[in-house]
């Protein structure tokens, strides 16, 4: 069983949502995704299967979508928001995603007094307070507003601005938030039998994810300066990504710490016939070879590593690094992700069914191992309103007629 | 906004947390546990110190282990014992403190708890309910369970790094902190808070294993399927896109220039009514009727002009200004703002009092930052500061484990605590 079976989620997101209802199928959860007829904007982002776009061909919604239901209700219709507030009765989450200011189907906060079980989560970008509590918003912007963008981009490449990471992360870092007070809040109820409303502002949930950025600003309102794939700084520090004899970039960082780790690595590169400047005795000290102190033993090391690095291969000097305890990486693009036969030892990668496609697809898998309660993919993403019928007609008791006159005036699909 | 009032508990409360946490990734975990109301216990040991206690800024003097900025701000709301796992009394310490726990939490590497002793199947023997988390670089299983990682190399393996850049870059911008310490730390607050939920339903806990790498290759998942479905790897079509935006389909959406030296604002139209309304905040009402621009898929075939076109129009203006008429137009743009701006320059954070001033008895008055989920019921709350080093000795060894003055004393003299 999952962590969270039983639970039924009405999940009235847009995208920036769209992870967090994920991440609550994945728990066990009964997510029932309520598209507008038409089907929702994610449906409209690619990439596309064999790259034509259509509205159950978007692998962005196979991915974010899996194990959730779809029910194809335009809640901004008097019948339609009545039949959502029936669903209410039986559920034990709303998570909805408007903007307060912004011509949402329902008062939140209303919502969470009408039905006192329920907990209603407000996942926003600014929250439902302050002055840009309505301000227009994408991904990205929010990324630019919220401070983790400001701490990446190039500092070898003059006058290139801040650089955003892409794929949705605003949308990630606030999933993560959204699913904790879920999973809280249900926690909570376990003892109090109430449920509650819950303000998430986006924004807000970027500002905790900048690291050493967030104390340098509050204690000192010093910024720091980025730097290209590695962390922003009050100083500049040396570069840690160094290209490699097959075209591919090792992470250094992670010089080891250790004395017995710093020789097996030495001994690594030297077995190899490189790296003879290595066995300075002054790099035994272990401070004398880490980087960003401003030490002057590093620069000669480090040109020893990249000559090394340069003329060898990637996994090769991965494999070597990591078993003399050094926690260097190659950089890897996703693909190249799923030829690591530990991820899956681990069963990370999973197939999921697509029947009436007959075609069998490889996702990306769970984010955690539970022993008791395993995560699950779930079924392959809902076509648009599978569910319209199951859950009005099966859990609401609608007749086929009452349905048809749904569908027939656009309310339902 | 919404800190605790008297009357009120946070929703964690009663939950006990024994935190074997060190450096970013687990302590982000254990921050957020106890902001939501849960007892967090770090279990430290003054020969193995997190070096996060030494790590700068130090605002009043060095002074450590207490004095650190970064600690203050990462291990606010927890408590601190100093044990020695490796002395057999400590290691009894620490399992009497499992009994009356309900949460441990560590982030070492995948054999160290092991070593010690504490292996789940040890944990549970002395308490058969207790939730147990191990967040590594490569989990607990596995060939390369011996593998470590830090944030940074996390991120270059699970893929995230290559997926920030600059496509005529070879090397990716990535990501200048630790993404994958905080979003490890995330995940693992989101399958805690689960599997409490779980346990108070049927009285079992249960092992969480986390893979930090894992966490964040599930955030690949279309451009994973891009391979799997497609066949397309990650660089074969100009990725990554620097600010460009692939899907969803919009231009224009970038950086632009603004006044000033590097400042920059983002402007993303995601649908043509954006892009209208752009059009006319812009001074270049025109641009909607050029027929290089009027429709998508004419801007994205001429993206490099149009993107030209808007830096020379924003570079020179005063960027929050632009974002303020852009955003009156309904238009979504947004200055890049670092952490000073959301200290100093964010109305947004004001107003909704993201930073709020406290004590600490080494550090002395600071802000400290926001919560982020703010419940109407059981407030979250941020009142206590990061805790000097074994701040808690006496009340978790006298008052939780009932250990009298004598045993704390011979405790101390035989190393045990320390």
């Amino acid at each position: 069983m999952g962590a969270l079976d039983g639970v039924r989620v009405l999940d009235c997101s847009d995208p920036r949502g769209h992870i967090a209802g994920k991440l609550l199928a994945g728990l066990g959860a009964d997510v029932i995704k309520i598209e507008p007829p038409g089907g929702d904007p994610g449906r409209s982002y690619g990439p596309f299967l064999h790259d034509q776009p259509g509205l159950e061909r978007s692998l962005y919604w196979w991915h974010y979508a899996a194990g959730k239901r779809s029910l194809a209700l335009d809640l901004h219709s008097a019948d339609g928001l009545e039949l959502f507030l029936q669903l209410t009765a039986d559920a034990d989450i709303v998570l909805e995603t408007c903007q307060p200011g912004r011509d949402g189907p329902f008062d939140p906060l209303a919502l969470s007094e009408y039905r006192s079980q329920l907990i209603v989560i407000s996942l926003t970008p600014f929250g439902q307070t302050g002055p840009w509590r309505d301000y227009a918003w994408s991904d990205a912007v929010g990324l630019a507003l919220g401070g983790p963008m400001g701490s990446c981009g190039y500092d070898n490449r003059p006058g290139t601005p801040p650089i955003r990471p892409t794929e949705h992360h605003a949308g990630h870092i606030a999933g993560y938030f959204a699913a904790t007070a879920a999973c809280t809040a249900l926690y909570e109820r376990q003892e109090s039998g109430l449920g509650q409303h819950i303000d998430i502002a986006m924004h807000e949930c970027m500002g905790f994810t900048i690291e050493s950025s967030a104390p340098w600003a509050l204690y000192e309102q010093h910024p720091l300066i980025r730097q290209a794939g590695r962390h922003a700084g009050p100083q500049p520090t040396e570069p840690w990504q160094y290209p490699t004899a097959d075209g591919r970039l090792i992470n250094i960082f992670g010089m080891p710490r250790s004395e017995a780790s710093w020789l097996a690595l030495v001994a690594f590169i030297q077995e190899r016939g490189m790296g003879e400047n290595l066995s300075d005795y002054e790099l035994l000290d272990g401070r004398k070879r880490q980087l960003g102190l401003q030490q002057p033993t590093v620069a000669t090391m480090l040109d020893d590593i990249a000559d090394f690095i340069a003329a060898h291969e990637a996994e090769e000097i991965y494999a070597g690094a990591q078993a003399a305890g050094a926690a260097w990486s190659i950089i890897r693009t996703p693909d190249e992700c799923l030829a690591d036969e530990h991820w899956h030892a681990r069963g990370f990668f999973v197939d999921v069914e697509h029947e009436e496609r007959n075609l069998t697809v490889t996702f990306p898998g769970a984010p955690y191992i539970l022993s008791e309660t395993p995560w699950t993919h779930g079924r392959r993403a809902p076509l648009l309103g599978e569910h319209t019928r199951e859950i009005l007609c099966g859990q609401l008791g609608l007749s086929d007629d009452e349905l048809g006159a749904l569908v027939a005036s656009g309310v339902a699909q | 906004m919404t800190d605790s009032e008297p009357n009120t508990k946070p929703p964690l409360d009663g939950v006990r947390v024994v935190d074997f946490t060190w450096i970013v990734a687990g302590p982000t975990c254990t921050r957020l546990l106890g902001d939501l109301g849960a007892e967090v216990i770090r279990v430290e040991n003054e020969q193995t110190l997190d070096s996060i206690r030494f790590g700068r800024p130090h605002p009043n003097g060095f002074d450590p282990p207490d004095s650190g900025a970064m600690f203050n701000w990462l291990d606010r709301n927890k408590r601190s014992i100093t044990v020695n796992a490796r002395h057999p009394d400590g290691l009894d310490l620490i399992k009497r403190l499992i009994r009356v726990s309900d949460v441990v939490v560590e982030n070492y590497s995948s054999r160290i708890l092991e070593n010690w002793g504490l292996s789940f199947e040890e944990q549970r023997a002395e308490n058969p309910q207790i939730i147990y988390v191990s967040l590594s670089g490569f989990g607990h299983s596995g060939p390369q369970r011996d593998y470590s990682t830090w944030g940074p190399t996390a991120q270059a393996l699970s893929g995230l790094t290559a997926m920030s850049g600059l496509p005529e870059a070879p090397e990716p911008a990535g990501w200048g902190y630790s993404y994958l310490d905080h979003m490890a730390g995330f995940t693992a607050a989101a399958a805690i808070t689960a599997a409490l939920k779980h346990r108070r339903e049927t009285g079992t806990g249960q092992w969480i294993d986390l893979s930090q790498v894992e966490t964040g290759m599930a955030l690949t998942g279309p451009a994973t399927l891009d391979f799997t479905v497609n066949g397309r790897r990650y660089r074969e079509t100009g990725n990554p896109p620097g600010n460009r935006s692939v899907w969803p389909q919009a231009v224009p959406h970038n950086t632009y220039p603004t006044a000033g030296d590097d400042n920059w604002i983002m402007i993303t139209c995601t649908s043509d009514t954006e892009w209208k309304a752009f059009c006319e905040v812009s001074d270049h009402p025109h641009w909607r009727t050029d027929r290089r621009f009027a429709t998508l898929p004419a801007r994205l075939r001429h993206e490099d002009e149009l993107d030209e076109q808007i830096g020379s129009w924003t570079a020179g203006q005063d960027g929050r200004t632009l974002m303020q008429r852009l955003q009156a137009a309904d238009v979504p743009a947004g200055v890049v703002q670092n952490g000073v701006d959301l200290v100093v320059n964010d109305p947004q954070m004001k107003a909704r009092e993201w930073t709020v001033t406290r004590d600490h008895p080494v550090i002395g008055e600071h802000l400290t930052d926001g919560l982020q989920i703010h419940f109407s019921r059981t407030p979250a709350h941020r009142d206590r500061p990061g805790p000097p080093l074994g701040e808690a000795n006496h009340y978790v060894f006298a008052e939780l484990l009932g250990l009298s003055d004598e045993q704390i004393a011979e405790l101390q003299m035989n190393g045990a605590m320390g």
